[in-house]
């Protein structure tokens, strides 16, 4: 019981140095999931390698041409006042500002909550709908990867032992809105369903999170919305679609049943709630 | 499991204290099995009632959840140690007068969370003060009067 | 709405102790330090219902750090409970729970005793488990408490089986009212087990002291409760316990009886050291007590003018594993259903199960919440049938001055009409549409009116004055945050016209103070309000004995003065201080004034004349507070998701002795009440609690209660009340969860039966109401 030794590295690669050798090494990032699990003996590392003196993983970086890049180790906080995050980028924004409460939100980071990947969670179908790649790295390589592979099943994630999740990388988004909308039972709850919503052209793409083991995405239901987002019926039959797509469970925040009926009605809702944005700007 | 109980040096309420600690013992344990620092509660331990609520580096964060040793090297402050503070003492007083603590088990995390906001935002709404406290659970008070005593101790400190 | 005489009653004196709470000193159970201390830990069952058929401590003995194991071979075989004495210290011979502590080890830290816990081996002899009321009452089902018969009981129970008690009570003719009825209502409702979440878990630090004797601190509402419930269990004499109360980081009724206190004692016992055991939120969660789930049968019915002719209820409540409180809210739910309004005919029934779930207990409202969300919505559906408006309809039945309550006691203060208008007028009922649609969003109104009883049980209080003429006033009362230390003060302060600064409360203490039951049952104004006000007038009368000596003059011609005096009526400059007398009595004549005063609650709850009551726990149980209130809520159609926006709640408590206190009880309650309609509900799954943890239960946020609760005072005195008070502590909680529900109907146009409304629910009664239109 008397847990971990904890390393402070100063650079990435002294972090990852300790991760090649330590098998059972894990990162600290903002410890609000990783210490709540270890206060409830769910985990018990022997190695935890604190991240957050590392400079080169903190901070939100936009480029010339509206690519951002959002560091591991960026705090909910942060990332929920960037207005910078705006048009397509602000479903990642409101995501972050509907995490939790203030105080964690103070502590928890991107990285470290991706890197949890409960499916119930605000960034994951942020992300995912924003076209999001998550930057990982070991000693021996980095890699990028699209966040519709980064989540794999439920609580897993493409992370490789040896590897971080270093950055959170989105393309360049449009001026258009885009949205994110979380329905809990209480504020700061994990969802009962969630829903990012990236309007792109003429169509949008979305993220339905809390229904299934990953954020749910339809390419079929986008390529019905495509051109035909004020059609009610195509709305309907792409809702339908992603409905019938989704694998949701039944849990103490709600029935598997009423997140399948929520989608659509989420949807639908996300949907004119955007046009009226955008017929306003 | 590896023993490795460690001196740790933390800087509390602008001094230094040497404590000894295993590498799973988060600030909170720290703080009130060590230093005696009981102002902060224990009402989870997994992050979510906000009673043990400190600030590190300025922030309000969760004692329970942060581990003592990654605290080294940031300035940690407890209810005790904001005594010099005048947001801290209005906040305090008005807390006091309007009847915003009944058990007060969640009044010092509560505090905490409200003097960070009144210095972000010195004049808040009673919207912006639920939002700003909506990590510090009261079971007792309805939090009706929490949110009057930060709006008076936000209009007080105004004039 | 203030006395302008009084000079320490009706006034909001801030809480005496807010000031060490704001700076983080006060000090609670866990707060507590003490030098060689052992830390301890529990073992709980992993099986719902099992004969325990031996342990193996050896592993655990021979853990580091480890000094004591102790199981239910080492605890006597005594048994404690409030209403029928159903329960072990730990379990012994059997485990009726999961969860149910089984062993605990003492240790030198808490994180050794907790390891030791893991090493203990129990052999178990798995038996069928009884998993909800229904299931306990089949035939053949499988019995927890064979030896039922043999516990002592407090009351006329019934006990038999699976049933721990029955209750009936009749009025009138039930049977044949119904042909008199122009409209009948009837349904079938259930709620859901609420936790009581208080911020602050159980724990428990008990002092050894050589020869044996045991100091014990804990999270209380009750030091009495607790010295009875350790020394019953542990088969101690009571002179061998003292029970002391640190701050207490809340109490809804969970930490009324019994939690850890007498494992924690054991050990003491057992190791001759200093124990000490803080539960975590999880375990708090997991064996502590919760709110009972009700399953109700109800039928209201009336005449085409809205009269009230009859109503029936039948309950069925989930017990949990030993009767705690249990047999009281079962009684007490029933006693209520009525409702504040005059019903003719009227019966109600009903039955407590045992099950292997942990027990159930005291929440505040005591069953009422339950009952008023079947009995206040049935008021509002007739209202509906008859065109008739709810406030209406209730303003033409409800009780007035002078009736009498189901099974006959007189009420005497009624307030009721009172806080019907007061909050008809706030809301702007009658101006205000009942129901709005803007975009997705609707609004709606709903209300409901209540009545509770205070007064339950013995207490007493002692008024010492000091050699300088202050005075310590010692009532065996916890203040649990809800400040009854300031209240009590101020009801001495004002009895002795003293300045509140001049009374010092001592802090309960079985060795020193004069018993009082508990900090439970919105009891502790009116009933130690009235001890504190005898003891004082007993102190008036040596004051002014000495006095009239002193000044030379009939007793009856002095008076008391502000300020720590006594007077000749009429001769300004004829007085002597307190000091001066207490001088007098300490060094010269007649000896230290001392006034004490104890009482119990003296009206009978039943007249045999009016009403048939059977299995009734509460021979004498007190006055009556009354209530109402309106809430407008906020439905989501996207989701079905409701918010309360705005509420406005009002309670007759006779007499606002502290008025901000009153209206933070409103406010706590009605957050508390609107969790439970809302959303709190602890969930199982098979014979284990799904969500013991604030991640997946939850409770409101100060996002998710309105900032716009407006709590009003009505003052209908009470005659014997001190200063005419009542009281506050429940009123509040009982008229949420049909409220929410009246105004979700209203809404929607859908009626929901079950708790919580869920976004799940309403979204659910939305589309089907929208489907049958
Ligand atoms: S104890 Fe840290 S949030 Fe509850
Ligand atoms: S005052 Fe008791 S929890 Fe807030």
């Amino acid at each position: 019981m008397t847990g971990p030794r904890l390393v402070r590295p100063a650079t990435l690669d002294a972090a990852l140095a300790v991760l090649a050798e330590e098998p059972d090494a894990r990162c600290l990032a903002g410890g609000a999931t990783l210490v709540a699990m270890m206060n409830a003996g769910l985990a018990e590392p022997g190695v935890l390698v604190a991240l957050d003196g590392i400079a080169e993983l903190r901070g939100i970086t936009v480029a010339d041409d509206g690519r951002v890049r959002i560091g591991a180790m960026t705090r909910h906080r942060e990332t929920a006042a960037d207005m910078r995050l705006a048009g397509g980028h602000a479903v990642v924004r409101q995501a972050a500002s509907v995490i939790a409460n203030a105080v964690v939100r103070n502590m928890g980071t991107m990285g470290g909550s991706i890197a949890f990947f409960d499916p119930a969670a605000d960034y994951p179908p942020a992300l995912v709908a924003a076209d999001a790649e998550i930057e990982l790295a070991s000693a021996a390589a980095t890699r990028r990867l699209a966040a519709r592979e980064f989540f794999v099943d439920w609580y897993t994630t493409a992370i490789e032992p040896g590897e971080m999740v270093t950055a959170i990388h989105l393309p360049p988004a449009g001026t258009q809105p885009s949205i994110y909308r979380k329905h809990a039972r209480t504020s700061g709850d994990y969802a009962i369903a969630s829903l990012a919503l990236v309007l792109d052209g003429a169509g949008a793409r979305v993220a339905v999170g809390a229904c299934g083991p990953v954020p749910l995405r339809s390419d079929a239901a986008e390529a019905v919305l495509a051109g035909r987002l004020a059609d009610h019926d195509a709305v309907a039959e792409a809702a339908a679609l992603l409905a019938a797509a989704a694998d949701p469970v039944d849990d103490v925040r709600g029935s598997a049943d009423y997140r399948r009926r929520l989608i659509p009605r989420l949807l639908q809702a996300a949907i004119s709630e955007l046009l009226d944005t955008r017929e306003a700007a | 499991m590896i023993d490795d109980r460690q001196d740790l040096l933390l800087q509390v309420n602008g001094a230094r204290r040497r404590v000894s600690a295993e590498g799973s013992d988060t600030l909170l344990t720290v703080l009130r099995d060590q230093l005696g620092l009981t102002g902060a509660k224990r009402g989870c331990n997994q992050g979510v009632c906000g009673s043990c609520t400190v600030e590190v580096d300025g922030w309000p964060v969760r004692g329970c959840l942060s581990l003592a040793a990654a605290c080294e090297g940031h300035e940690i402050v407890t209810i005790e140690g904001t005594g010099r503070d005048p947001v801290m003492a209005v906040l305090q007083r008005q807390f006091v007068v309007r009847g915003a603590v009944q058990c007060g088990f969640c009044t010092p995390g509560m505090l905490i969370s409200a003097r960070r906001l009144l210095q972000d935002q010195p004049r808040p709404d009673a919207e912006a003060v639920q939002a700003a406290l909506s990590g510090n659970i009261c079971r007792c008070t309805g939090y009706r009067k929490i949110i009057d005593a930060v709006l008076a101790a936000a209009e007080e400190l105004a004039q | 709405m203030t006395d302008p005489k009084g000079i320490a009653v009706g006034l909001s004196i801030p809480k005496f102790e807010n000031q060490e709470k704001v700076l983080g000193e006060a000090r609670y159970i866990a707060d507590l330090q003490r030098a060689n201390v052992l830390h301890a830990a529990i073992l709980g069952s992993p099986v719902p219902h099992a004969r325990i058929r031996g342990y193996d401590v050896s592993k655990a003995l021979a853990a580091p750090g480890v000094v004591a194991v102790l199981t239910g071979d080492d605890v006597p075989d005594g048994r404690m409970g409030a209403f029928i004495k159903d329960e072990h210290a730990l379990a012994k011979g059997k485990v009726l729970y999961v969860g149910e502590p089984v062993a605990a080890v003492a240790a030198e830290t808490e994180a050794q005793a907790r390891a030791a816990c893991r090493l203990i081996e129990v052999d178990y002899d798995e038996l069928p488990a009884v998993l909800s009321p229904e299931d306990g009452l089949a035939a053949g089902a499988p019995i927890l408490h064979e030896h039922l018969a043999d516990y002592v009981k407090v009351f006329d129970a019934g006990s038999g089986g699976n049933v721990a008690s029955r209750t009936r009570f009749e009025e009138g003719d039930v049977d044949r009212a119904w042909t008199e009825c122009d409209v009948i209502v009837e349904g079938e409702y259930t709620t859901q087990a609420q936790a009581h979440v208080a911020i602050e878990p159980c724990g428990a630090l008990a002092e050894y002291e050589a020869g044996g004797r045991i100091t014990l601190w804990s999270a209380n509402q009750s030091v009495f409760r607790v010295q009875a419930n350790v020394c019953e269990s542990l088969n101690l004499p009571m002179t061998k316990l003292r029970c002391l109360t640190p701050r207490v980081g809340g109490g809804f009724g969970n930490k009324m009886e019994a939690h850890i206190q007498p494992i924690v004692v054991a050990l003491a016992l057992k190791c001759r050291r200093n124990v000490r055991m803080i539960l975590t939120r999880e375990e708090d969660f997991e064996i502590v007590r919760a709110r009972h789930p009700f399953r109700i049968r109800m039928k209201t019915g009336a005449k085409k003018d809205g009269t009230l002719v009859a109503r029936e209820i039948e309950v069925l409540l989930d017990c949990g594993a030993f009767a705690d409180d249990s047999p009281g809210v079962l009684g007490y739910s029933l006693l209520m259903s009525p409702g504040p309004y005059r019903i003719p005919h009227r019966r109600a029934h009903g039955q407590l199960v045992y099950t292997n779930k942990l027990r159930f207990g005291a929440f505040r409202g005591f069953g009422q919440p339950q009952v008023s969300f079947a009995g206040e919505q049935q008021i509002d559906e007739i209202a509906g049938r008859l065109g008739i408006d709810p406030i209406e309809m209730r303003r033409r039945n409800m009780l007035r001055e002078g009736d009498a309550w189901f099974v006959g006691q007189q009420v005497a203060s009624n307030g009721l009409a009172a806080c019907i208008d007061a909050v008809e007028k706030a809301s702007g009922w009658r101006d205000r549409p009942k129901a709005t649609r803007h975009g997705t969003k609707r609004r709606a109104l709903g209300m409901s009116v209540t009545a509770h009883i205070s007064g339950l049980l013995g207490t007493g209080a002692i008024v010492r004055v000091l050699e300088d003429g202050t005075v310590v006033l010692n009532t065996g009362a916890t203040d649990i945050g809800q400040g009854s230390d300031t209240v009590l003060t101020q009801i001495c302060a004002e009895a002795l016209q003293l300045p509140v600064d001049k009374v010092s409360v001592a802090s309960p203490d079985t060795d020193g103070s004069p018993y009082n039951w508990g900090t439970t049952a919105s009891r502790v104004t009116y009933t130690a309000g009235r001890a504190v006000v005898g003891a004082a007038r007993a102190v008036e009368a040596k004051l002014k004995q000495h006095a009239s000596e002193m000044l030379e003059c009939g007793v009856g011609d002095l008076e008391l003065r502000a300020g720590g005096r006594v007077g000749i009526v009429g001769v300004p400059g004829a007085e002597v201080s307190f000091a001066a007398i207490s001088g007098r009595a300490h060094w010269a004549v007649g000896g230290p004034i001392v006034g004490e005063h104890t009482l119990v609650f003296d009206q009978m709850t039943h007249d045999p004349k009016r009403a048939v009551a059977i299995g009734l726990p509460f021979a004498r149980i007190g006055v009556f507070s009354f209530g109402a209130v309106v809430v407008e809520v906020e439905i989501d159609e996207v989701t079905g998701k409701t918010r309360v926006v705005e509420a406005w709640s009002a309670a007759d408590v006779g007499r606002a002795i502290n008025p901000q206190l009153v209206e933070v009880q409103l406010e706590g309650a009605f957050v508390q009440g609107m969790g439970l309609a809302l959303f709190e509900e602890m969930v199982w799954d098979g014979p284990r609690l799904a969500n013991p943890s604030l991640m997946d239960y939850k409770v409101p946020t100060s996002r998710d209660a309105p900032y716009a609760i407006h709590s009003i005072i009505v003052e209908a005195p009470e005659p014997d009340g001190p200063f005419g008070a009542k009281g506050a502590g429940e009123i509040g909680i009982n008229v949420i969860p049909s409220a929410i529900a009246n105004a979700v109907a209203a809404g929607t146009g859908h009626r929901h039966h079950h708790l919580p409304l869920t976004s799940e629910r309403v979204l659910d009664g939305l589309i089907e109401a929208e489907a049958a239109a």
